[in-house]
């Protein structure tokens, strides 16, 4: 009796307290939001703001053009994922329906940047970025990642999954590869493109470190950037303020993931299955 | 015997036409950095001068006697070897108990994944001030409890230890979805099998669920391996390095070299050597845990 009882629950005591753990940098961070800057520097004063301050958010966003970073952040992780999508349709095409010389070694090649991306090669790439004149623009942001090696080899995997006479009927009636490609292979393998697609919205709509090389002005900052910035200015001064901002710049994603939960999790559960 | 005729088929064309697009992006992008990160490395550059005067093996070897690139390659390995078995054994343990039909799933995998959200610099900055010595709320659980305080980030024992326990907090998540996929493709009658041969909670654990997912538990680690890099915003926000170069990792150690102190050429052979780092773990992985990997019915 007593066993059964905690077959069924005793796992909430287990689970109940781990995920309030996991949860409590999130509480903290919306706490502090609504807190005042006296609030924040004595221990004393508990867990739960006095009164809600809401004047943190204005305040945050008139320090910084959040409106620009979003914008900026907006068209940067836009125009990757349709770089990505493009570039990475038409080679896992290549490798999983079509043969050529050397293609196992040319498959080599696209893997080498799975294990090899930007953020280990970041030296000589700014370098590239710099001599190409795009340093401080917002195409330095996308161009080094337009490629994706990940992308490819998911994609081919979703793409050897399709019945090949589809594919075969399809040019039988004498469309080409690309128009097979384009009406046949991409509209059945959308599950696998959606999961692509929101792993690299998230990648590089949180993206610190490469704008942070090649961008140094406020107009093509994005809001890591931002947020990177205002932290430093402040210094630890005003942790509400921050907080508020942080807010502000975490909530796109995070309402994109209560919306569309199953799908986050179907993508970033399913992309380690072949 | 017929020789393949040098003439390129149609379908050779077709395919080099697909794979141009990824492939300019990916020699300008990933082979020639890497291959110009050689050059750079056997002769001295400087940053914002045309002058390149060959070296030979002179920063190779400087670089095997310079301490402070030591330790930051000690601490980055430190904080890849600790950080992905620590948060694969976190979630491992949470896709064991999601991997039921309890209630509430959704909401815990929410709790457990919602970290992977949060850009590395925000999630950075919250725990600077989780950690904060004076009124951060990690001391004040620490008095509570009648633990010492610790000075955290600004101690050269504590600080990279902190960065992993919040590195672990961020990815174990991810690495619990992953898992999960894979548990629950396990067959359940083989759950019951073991179940009425009396094996049950750990053993059932670790010699069964354990070696049936182990494709996925190396997936894992290769994807870990990967997202190591992401120390550098960690450092970045949270210690610049410090204190006393406690925090110093690689990635770090090239962007102060190139950035402050002007010398490509010498950030380049750091740089490289980081790529060995890695390539050589990836090898080391692949050849001990990639061998062992038990394919279920493949």
């Amino acid at each position: 009796m007593i066993q059964s009882y905690f077959r069924r629950y005793g796992m909430h005591l287990i689970l109940i307290p781990t995920a309030l753990l996991w949860l409590s940098p999130l509480i903290w961070i919306l706490v502090t939001s609504v807190k005042t800057r006296i609030e924040v520097f004595d221990p004393s004063s508990g867990l739960l703001p006095h009164v809600f301050i809401w004047d943190n958010y204005p305040a945050a966003m008139a320090v910084a053009p959040f409106g620009t970073y979003m914008l900026n952040s907006f068209l940067v992780t836009g125009s990757i994922l349709t770089g990505q999508i493009i570039t990475i349709s038409l080679a896992a095409y290549a490798f999983a329906r079509l043969q050529f010389p050397c293609k196992n070694l040319i498959f080599g090649l696209f893997l080498l940047q799975i294990m090899f991306p930007i953020y280990a090669i970041f030296l000589t790439n700014f370098l590239t970025i710099r001599e190409l004149g795009l340093l401080n623009s917002l195409p330095a942001m996308i161009v080094p990642f337009i490629a994706s090696g990940y992308g490819t080899f998911m994609l081919r995997q979703a793409f050897r999954q399709v019945p090949t006479e589809l594919g075969d009927a399809a040019r039988l009636d004498g469309c080409g590869h690309f128009a097979t490609l384009w009406y046949i292979y991409l509209p059945l393998v959308r599950p696998t493109l959606i999961a692509f697609g929101i792993i690299s919205v998230v990648t590089h709509w949180n993206d610190y470190m490469w704008p942070l090389l090649v961008t140094n002005s406020e107009s093509v900052r994005t809001l890591p950037i931002g947020l990177g910035l205002l932290a430093k200015s402040d210094s630890g001064a005003d942790w509400t303020r921050l907080m508020a901002a942080t807010v502000i710049v975490v909530s796109p994603l995070m309402m994109l993931f209560v919306i569309f939960q199953r799908r986050f999790v179907d993508s970033f559960m399913h992309a380690g299955l072949k | 015997m017929r020789f393949p005729s040098l003439k390129p088929t149609r379908e050779t064309l077709v395919a080099m036409a697909m794979l141009l697009p990824s492939l300019v992006f990916l020699a300008t992008f990933t082979y020639w950095p890497i291959l110009r990160s050689i050059y750079f490395s056997f002769h001295d550059v400087m940053l914002g001068s045309n002058k390149i005067f060959y070296l030979g093996w002179e920063n190779y070897e400087r670089v095997l006697h310079d301490s402070l690139f030591w330790k930051s390659f000690r601490n980055t390995a430190f904080y890849t070897l600790i950080t992905i078995p620590m948060s694969l054994v976190c979630a491992l343990l949470l896709a064991v108990a999601l991997d039921s039909k309890i209630r509430g799933i959704a909401l815990y995998r929410s709790a457990f994944f919602y970290p992977v959200m949060i850009p590395s610099v925000a999630a950075g900055m919250v725990w600077v001030f989780l950690y904060a010595p004076g009124y951060g709320p990690i001391n004040g659980m620490m008095d509570a409890l009648g633990l010492p305080k610790l000075e955290w980030l600004y101690s050269s024992t504590w600080a990279l230890p902190a960065i992993i326990v919040m590195s672990i907090w961020k990815y174990s998540g991810y690495f619990m979805l992953i898992l999960l996929a894979a548990l629950q493709l396990v067959p359940r009658d083989l759950y019951e099998a073991a179940r009425l041969d009396g094996v049950s909670g750990w053993h059932q654990l670790i010699h069964i669920t354990i070696p049936l997912i182990s494709p996925t538990i190396y997936f894992v680690i290769i994807i870990g391996i990967l997202h190591s890099y992401q120390i550098f915003d960690y450092v970045y926000v949270m210690t610049q390095g410090g204190p006393a170069d406690a925090t110093n990792v690689l990635t770090l150690y090239i962007y102060q070299n190139a950035f402050q102190y002007q010398d490509i050429g010498f950030a380049s052979t750091v740089a490289n050597m980081l790529l060995l780092f890695i390539g050589g773990l990836i090898a080391v992985i692949a050849l001990t845990i990639g061998r062992r990997v038990h394919y279920l019915g493949r």
